[in-house]
């Protein structure tokens, strides 16, 4: 059982040591420290982590596909995700969130670019339906025609939604298909429209019967509940699944880009938006604390660069950010702004890498980087506040990492860098050659649309 | 270890041959549901309520298990104190709050609270301003002295605020690129016609233009007095250590008296059915809300209300919209409705969206299950799943200690008995299907809602026919 009173007492310890500035990494209890890894003999690993103090249960099921798998039909493992929730041979469409969400549970999943992720956070007395019902639709699922037309309907929607209708899905849309031009992390999540119109009922199950195997999936079952019986109970569902072959992987890798891409993309918007981004390295690389602190440096609150020079003092922009996104195969830092109505984009962007530019030329104050560092101390410790947190935490690790990363391990690491480390990797990564520009501007070329009277 | 044991257990059910499978357990959802614990809202003795001398009330949640501390001022009037030609008021000086207080200016303010790691913020919302500073418990000092600088002591910088003004407008135009903030605002503003509620708590344009520091310093000098007012803080503290921090900062504010919450919006709005088309020639997807009048916060018909807008289309995947336009149409990826709560009655929205050529489609069914709502509303079956799913999602919503403090300063702020949130499932449960049939006639009117629909009026206009008056608007 968890015990977070020593919990407290350790990270108040290890804060007042930061706080003076002791470079040792401090040891922290970390309630993840005590989850349990339960591997089943078809490779099916549970991890659990009992938390009586909190009234919710989150189960999450993590499966290691994403749209980096897809070749052919892209948006496949996003229409499939939908699928799930379908029908299978003893629960009809939609049943399976009906059954949970009467009794107060929330159910949904969602797709990325490595994963999918289907999760239900309920009440504890909840958690064995739930089990039986994930079961029930990992080991029954029936993809008929009638329920894949109506649902690709469904996805196009949320397509419509997310990315044609919205002006920074479209500005993603073009940017990340500009960054690799290889490897599948170049197409939306949701995939391509014509793609979706055309997935089959075939291609639906022989995407499920390759990747859909308990070799592939990570449980996290964090909160209220016991574990004892509920590993008993998945043991004697999901414990019966067949595990595949070996699953397939795409074998693409990115050819080296020479030279600056850009592109412009026309939607009727009154606010232009910028987006840039650089290669940089997939996850698990030793450089991705000192990226996360420059990250932080220039986008995290109201003294980060990027919000005084590009909102406060020149008044061109509405936001600026950077962050390191990290991919199983690959990386990328993202930089976005979206510029005040009537402001020419160019001058956002001059103002933009000069602040990259800036990063590079010279270290940040000792100051800066003590202050990013607390930033993304305090936000580790707020992450640890709910069940869904918590487990979606584990599954993320292990479905990424093998294993849960202890969190003083990622303290210790963001603790132990260096003003020098954050000049390095902006030097090493956000490097011009490297770079993809995207605008989106409206169609005239910059004049916004004539505002109506208040709206 | 568990993993041996379990194949243990595993291999003797085997051992014991085909036999067993008749003893298989059932699955969960061939059984009836287990009894839900009704856990206590908060642990024993977590909760410390005080008043301090000036009538600031003082409520601290004890929470251990991590070293977090949340610290909240609630001022319970907001931007419904405003005129409509005054929009954006109350909501400007919230912002200005954080540009500036005490010692600091706006720059050392921001620094101060990114050294600690804190996250700040001070919003106006319709009936309360709310300023919230979150960080780790050992700064609980730092975090409450500069809550208390931009609660009591905010600089109203005059450059500051004209930076924030055009922030604002600029802002203002932004929010137009996305449908959905435009559907919401015209829906506001044909349902509410010449009452505040038309317009955005952040104001519009035009109002927001004649926004400057002298009218924050006024709202500010008007709205922030103690009487009414709570302060909460949240985490791993010590009560008697709050109260005396809090008497220290918050002691010496001086009383005053509340200001007039504002007008009520008329008991019928709209009068009649309204349609509006905001023209977006570039979109594929039609935005659509349908909506009227609802009821206020205070209401006696709350519960019955809320469980009646959970079938409708208040839950999620689960709903009667959902089923239809979603499960058994397609037509949607996602649709919703609500009662929006505030002292005076808010609005009752129902919310969708469909690709342009399904536009009446999708409006016919939305309409239609409106009024089969009204016509057959949830009888004791559906009003049976609704009440387990409100209790069980009531103690999903209050999993965090914040979120317990959040909504037991809400019941502070509209004057709710303090142990709404104790008696809150028992109310749920004793709610009948004759309360919901009432509730139904009385608070759901499709035949006269606003109907306002975002996207290219060229394409959606000529669906329109027999509805009634359409009015197309650029936006």
């Amino acid at each position: 059982m968890p015990n977070r009173r020593l919990l407290r007492a350790a990270v108040s310890l290890a804060c007042a040591m930061w706080a003076i500035g002791s470079g040792a990494a401090s040891a922290l209890d970390d309630p993840a420290a005590r989850a349990k890894v339960t591997t089943l003999d078809n490779g099916l690993v549970v991890l659990t982590l009992e938390d009586p103090s909190t009234p919710v249960v989150s189960f999450q099921m993590w499966v290691k596909v994403g749209s980096r798998d897809e070749a052919g039909y892209t948006g496949l493992a996003h229409l499939f995700e939908h699928m799930m929730f379908n029908g299978s041979k003893h629960i009809g469409p939609e049943q399976h969130a009906d059954l949970i969400s009467a009794r107060g549970g929330e159910v949904n999943a969602f797709t990325a670019n490595d994963q999918t992720v289907y999760f239900d956070d309920a009440t504890r007395e909840t958690l064995p339906l739930i089990i039986d019902l994930e079961y029930e639709r990992v080991a029954n699922l029936d993809i008929s025609a009638k329920t894949l037309d109506r649902e690709r309907q469904v996805v196009l929607e949320e397509r419509r939604l997310r990315s044609e209708d919205q002006p920074s899905g479209r500005l993603y849309d073009a940017l990340f298909s500009l960054v690799w031009q290889a490897l599948p992390y170049r197409t939306p999540v949701i995939g391509w429209r014509s793609d979706v119109e055309k997935a089959t009922v075939e291609v639906c199950r022989k995407f499920f019967s390759t990747y859909y195997a308990p070799n592939n999936i990570v449980v996290a079952i964090a909160g209220d509940f016991d574990s004892a019986d509920a590993l008993a109970r998945i043991e004697r569902t999901f414990g019966k699944l067949p595990p595949s072959q070996p699953i397939p992987r795409n074998p693409t890798e990115e050819p080296e880009q020479r030279g600056e891409r850009r592109a412009i993309v026309h939607f009727d918007v009154n606010s232009p938006l910028l987006a840039a981004a650089w290669h940089a390295p997939a996850t698990g690389n030793p450089d991705a604390e000192a990226l996360d602190v420059l990250s932080t440096i220039l986008s995290d609150g109201r003294s980060s660069r990027l919000y005084q020079s590009l909102v406060h003092d020149a008044e061109i922009a509405l936001s600026a950010s950077g962050a390191y996104w990290e991919f199983n195969d690959t990386g990328a830092f993202v930089a976005v702004a979206s510029a005040r109505p009537g402001v020419n984009l160019a001058e956002v962007e001059r103002r933009f890498f000069a602040e990259i530019e800036r990063v590079r030329r010279e270290p940040v104050r000792e100051a800066e980087l003590e202050k990013a560092k607390r930033q993304l101390e305090v936000g580790l410790v707020n992450g640890l506040e709910t069940s869904h947190a918590l487990a979606g935490r584990l599954g993320q690790d292990f479905t990424t990492f093998g294993r849960i990363r202890p969190l003083d391990e990622r303290l210790a690491k963001i603790r132990s860098v260096t003003a020098a480390d954050v000049q390095r990797v902006a030097r090493t990564y956000l490097v011009e050659d490297q770079r993809s520009v995207v605008h989106l501007l409206p169609p005239s070329g910059g004049a916004p649309r004539k505002a109506g009277g208040g709206a | 270890m568990i993993r041996a044991d379990l194949r243990a257990a595993v291999a003797l059910v085997a051992a014991l041959g085909l036999g067993c499978s008749l003893f298989a357990p059932k699955p969960a959802w061939e059984l009836p549901a287990p009894p839900a614990a009704d856990r206590p809202i908060a642990r024993d003795g977590a909760l410390t309520r005080a008043e301090l001398p000036n009538g600031l009330r003082v409520l601290v949640h004890e929470d251990h298990r991590l070293p977090r501390v949340s610290i909240g001022l609630t001022i319970p009037r907001g931007s419904a104190v405003e005129s409509p030609a005054q929009a954006g008021g109350v909501s400007f000086m919230a912002e200005l709050l954080e540009r500036g207080a005490g010692k600091r200016d706006a720059l050392a303010f921001a620094e101060a609270v990114d050294e600690l790691g804190a996250n700040f913020g001070a919003n106006a919302e319709w009936d309360t301003v709310a300023l919230a500073i979150s960080g780790l418990s050992r700064d609980f000092g730092a975090l409450l002295d500069l809550l208390a600088d931009a609660a009591l002591r905010p600089r109203f910088d005059a450059r500051e605020a004209q930076r924030a003004r055009a922030a604002l407008l600029a802002s203002l135009e932004h929010a137009k690129d996305h449908p959905a903030t435009l559907a919401s605002w015209y829906a506001n503003r044909v349902v509410y016609g010449a009452h505040r509620f038309a317009l955005p708590v952040a104001g519009t344009p035009e109002t927001a233009a004649r926004l400057d520091a002298k009218t924050a310093r006024a709202y500010h000098a008007k709205l922030f007095v103690p009487t009414g007012a709570t302060v909460s803080v949240t985490g791993d503290i010590d009560a008697q250590a709050v109260i005396a921090a809090l008497r220290d900062r918050f002691g010496a504010w001086p009383k005053g008296a509340l200001v007039d919450p504002g007008p009520p919006p008329p008991a019928r709005a709209p009068a009649q059915r309204a349609i509006t088309v905001v023209d977006r020639p570039d979109l594929g997807q039609t935005r659509i809300v349908v909506g009227h009048e609802g009821i206020a916060r205070t209401d006696d018909d709350r519960i019955a209300v809320a469980l009646f807008n959970v079938v409708v289309g208040g839950s999620g995947f689960s709903s009667r919209l959902m089923n239809a336009l979603r499960a058994q149409e397609g037509l949607t990826y996602g649709v919703s409705s609500s009662y929006s709560l505030r002292r005076v009655p808010g609005p009752f929205f129902a919310a969708t969206f469909t690709r342009v050529e399904k536009t009446r489609a999708a409006l016919d069914i939305l309409l239609a299950e409106l009024e089969r709502a009204r016509k057959e509303p949830p009888g004791e079956k559906e009003l049976s799943w609704a009440r387990t799913l409100a209790t069980g999602s009531f103690s999903m919503e209050l999993e965090t200690s914040d979120a317990v403090t959040a909504a037991l300063v809400d019941l502070d702020v509209y004057g709710l008995p303090e142990d709404s949130l104790d008696t809150y499932r028992t109310r749920v449960r004793a709610v009948t299907p004759a309360d919901i049939t009432a509730v139904a006639q009385a608070h759901l009117h499709p035949e006269r809602a606003a109907i306002v629909l975002v996207g290219p009026a060229k394409l959606i206009v000529p669906q329109l026919d027999g509805l009634g008056h359409v009015e197309v608007v650029k936006p």
